[in-house]
């Protein structure tokens, strides 16, 4: 590296540092939670345990969701993206921790949104399968979200099926792809699924003239760069 | 209740606010600039895709700030579930993908052209398409100016009529080569070129307002790929925000007050006397001022007009054509998907926004005998929704047989993250007078303002024939690329798309047009109306770098024209 990009690197990181200062707050907020929720094991269950087990299993929540709604969340979630080895999925991001903490912040006017569409979909999977969704075996929940989807659920007015099953898409896929100051993508488990850097300050000429993955720096994140600037980086 | 008085105030300070403030308080007029939003820093901007992508922390809440649309008069209407304008200093300069077109020579004559080349019968008989009032010729030292001070980044294609290999050779000449030299290619703009040029086209750096160079002491581009959607972390995209505002800072003329939302302009018989506005904390505020500027995006530029009418305008101020608010424009962005299977190609590297470019179907740079449309579009590669990260991505239609969901798609995006490129072709589409902006009867916003209504649906015989044709290109383009997997992108239902024009349409007659050239109001003399709301027509490319030429005009005649002698200037 030349002393040119030394210190233009310098320069770069002192920026990010700084402009990570106004956000201190959420940092604490979301670093706090995430201390919080005792790490998952890798292990992918089957379908058959991730449904007995999955009350007692879900962790970092708290914020908002009771404890049977965190469980349908998550379950729910992980149905969207599953683990598999090598393959992070939901529960390995902590979508759920995501989700919980999104809705007792940024969106608290979805709080309601989901209290009433996880009621219905639990009054649409006691009707079609006399269950609950998270006593479901993994092949009827795909088949309940797949309804959804298609918006042929039956007990949905508000939200409508299709309006929930977006919504809770959309938040799995931020809590697996959302830096994970915002408590999920856990460990980087969305951005190594995908192969994304993350908050990298800059490319070189020759990453972008490579035909291959970028491995030439570690991913990255906003805390990262935070602590960075506050040990003066 | 404060009272002040100006020279001149500025109702918004984005593409049109920066530059009128910085060149009318150089020019030695005192300014105030009304910005409803914050001045950000930036320092204040973060690499987080889900703040400023998803969560669109630049743009106006759709919450607080409603905009509502409906197809056609008797349909139902909605609120747009997401806002793509500017929400601060800088507007949409700050978040923007800083892709920075002059507009073509035939683009100002769009009618007239289309009429000799093709006959008045190709024109579709609902359009309301005119040329506009002033020529690309009339433009292009504004351009210039434009493309200088702001530092925009590029290969000439025609320089004086003089055509130079690299460039876009169906550009209007130039009177001399970009400030700065062109980005560095990334992999979508080399498979992109590769591809277009098998196919016989034309392909080139997409010129951005961005620094290939450090520039006026800004900073080089570090190609971080958070750039459309998010501000620049250096300042490296030449946004209003650090390259004007500090300029107009400099004059000592100028006065940015934020969180000051202007609702009317005051006006007495023929004559604007300044403007009423609510400031952070609530207060109702006035300024008086000799001349008012109306720098808004579209949506406010029509609204304030409408809000400010009086027993002189009826209608809504300036508005005795009834032309105020009819002709609304938008781009469609139709989208092919490119995957390929041998190779990454690292998409989320470098500007986001339409790195490379094809213009052979743009404008009138094709014979469209035939084909049952007129005007075209600028075909780009780049990123899914113009932002390369994996929430954009997930966003993003997959490919046909394969679902949003589940294991399968959780596959496909573990494997096409990276080895993926998109396609848009951002299409013109034609003026028509029942497409409008106007006050929503039912939805207020948080000031107690009648929301902004669009009648709007885009999928009318040209365009939707555009649109298919644009897409069997891009398809083409994709697969000469080498690409795997080509694949559509869906089509919106009709609802507005990107870069809105019209509302205070430009032109030479007062009866058919709300302004002249100048911005200035036919009917209100000290009343100037400027940016893409002016536009007759919108033309297939990124509108701008046009707003802030016909700024710098603007500010150019106020003051050595206007200024020595008030009054029409046409």
């Amino acid at each position: 590296m030349s002393e040119h990009d030394e210190g233009r690197r310098a320069f770069i990181v002192g920026a990010v540092g700084a402009g990570a200062v106004a956000s201190t707050a959420l940092v604490q907020t979301a670093y706090a939670k995430t201390q919080k929720a005792k790490t998952v094991t890798a292990k992918t269950p089957t379908a058959v345990e991730a449904a007995d087990r999955a009350v007692e299993a879900v962790e970092g929540h708290g914020v908002f969701f009771n404890d049977e709604h965190a469980a349908t969340v998550e379950a729910f979630a992980e149905r969207l993206m599953p683990g598999a080895p090598g393959k992070p999925g939901a529960r390995d991001a902590n979508v759920i921790n995501y989700i919980d903490l999104a809705l007792a912040g940024a969106y608290a006017d979805q709080q309601d949104f989901y209290r009433r569409g996880l009621a219905q979909l639990d009054a649409y999977c006691r009707k079609t399968h006399n269950q609950p969704f998270v006593k479901l075996s993994a092949a009827q929940q795909d088949e309940v979200i797949g309804a959804l989807e298609q918006g042929k659920a039956s007990e949905f007015e508000f939200p409508t099926a299709q309006a929930f099953f977006n919504t809770l898409r959309a938040h799995t896929m931020e809590g697996m792809f959302a830096d994970p100051v915002y408590g999920g993508n856990r460990d980087f488990a969305g951005w190594r699924l995908v192969g994304f850097p993350g908050a990298q300050l800059f490319y070189t000429q020759a990453d972008l003239a490579n035909q291959q993955a970028f491995t030439r720096a570690p991913i990255t994140g906003l805390q990262a760069r935070a602590k960075a600037h506050s040990k003066g980086a | 209740m404060a009272i002040e008085k100006t020279d001149v105030v500025i109702v918004g300070m984005g593409a049109v606010g920066g530059v009128m403030a910085a060149e009318l308080g150089k020019a030695g007029l005192k300014v105030i600039g009304l910005e409803r939003g914050p001045r950000l820093k930036t320092a204040d901007f973060q690499l987080d895709e889900l703040r400023y992508f998803q969560r669109k922390d630049l743009r106006p809440s759709p919450k607080t700030q409603p905009v509502t649309w409906r197809p056609n008069a008797n349909a139902a209407t909605i609120r747009l579930p997401q806002l793509d304008y500017g929400n601060q200093a800088g507007g949409g300069t700050v978040h923007y993908g800083a892709v920075s077109w002059r507009l073509h020579e035939d683009d100002f004559r769009a009618r007239t052209q289309t009429i000799e080349r093709y006959g008045l019968s190709a024109i579709p008989q609902d359009s309301s398409l005119a040329d506009w009032p002033l020529s690309y010729h009339d433009l292009e030292s504004f351009y210039d100016k434009a493309e200088y001070d702001i530092g925009v980044a590029g290969k000439a294609g025609n320089i004086q009529g003089r055509k130079i290999e690299g460039g876009n050779p169906f550009e209007a000449p130039r009177q001399r080569e970009y400030p700065l030299p062109p980005l560095t290619k990334d992999q979508p703009s080399i498979l992109f070129e590769a591809g277009a040029q098998k196919l016989g086209l034309h392909p080139f750096s997409t010129p951005h307002a961005i620094l290939s160079q450090p520039y006026k002491g800004r900073p080089a581009c570090v190609y971080c790929t958070y750039c459309q959607a998010f501000g620049c972390y250096i300042g490296a995209k030449s946004s209003i925000l650090v390259a004007k505002l500090p300029e107009a800072d400099a004059t000592g003329n100028v006065i940015i007050k934020t969180g000051a939302m202007c609702y009317r302009v005051n006006s007495r018989g023929k004559r604007v006397t300044g403007v009423s506005y609510y400031g952070p904390d609530g207060s109702d505020n006035t300024i008086e001022a000799e001349i008012v500027v109306l720098g808004t995006f579209i949506y406010d530029n029509t609204r304030l007009l409408l809000l400010s009418k009086t027993d002189t305008f009826p209608n809504g101020l300036a508005n005795s054509s009834g032309e105020v608010g009819r002709h609304l424009m938008t781009h469609v962005m139709p989208n092919v998907f490119v995957g390929f299977d041998d190779r990454h190609v690292n998409t989320y590297m470098g500007p986001s926004a339409q790195k490379y470019t094809v213009d052979d179907f743009n404008a009138d740079n094709f014979d469209h005998g035939g084909l049952g449309f007129i005007r075209g579009s600028q075909i780009s590669v780049g990123t899914p929704n113009l932002e390369g990260g994996p929430i954009s991505f997930s966003t993003a239609a997959p490919p046909p047989g394969v679902p949003r969901w589940g294991a399968s798609y959780r596959d496909y995006l573990a494997k096409y993250f990276t080895r993926f490129a998109a396609m848009v072709a951002q299409t013109e589409t034609l003026p028509y007078a029942d497409q409008t902006i106007d006050l929503d009867p039912a939805v207020r916003d948080q000031w107690g303002l009648p929301a902004p209504r669009l009648t709007y649906d885009w999928r009318r015989p040209n365009e939707t024939a555009t649109v298919e044709f644009m897409m069997k290109k891009m398809e083409e383009i994709g697969r000469a690329m080498g690409g795997n997997l080509v694949w559509r992108g869906p089509l919106s239902p009709g609802m507005p798309g990107a870069h809105h024009e019209g509302g205070t349409r430009m032109g030479n007659d007062p009866n058919t047009s709300v302004v002249n050239h100048y911005g200035q109001s036919w009917d209100v003399h000290n009343l100037f109306i400027v940016g893409s709301s002016t536009f007759p027509s919108m033309s297939g490319f990124n509108p701008t770098l046009t707003i802030e030429a016909l700024a710098y005009m603007s500010a150019d005649a106020i003051a050595n024209k206007y200024k020595k002698s008030p009054g029409a200037l046409l």
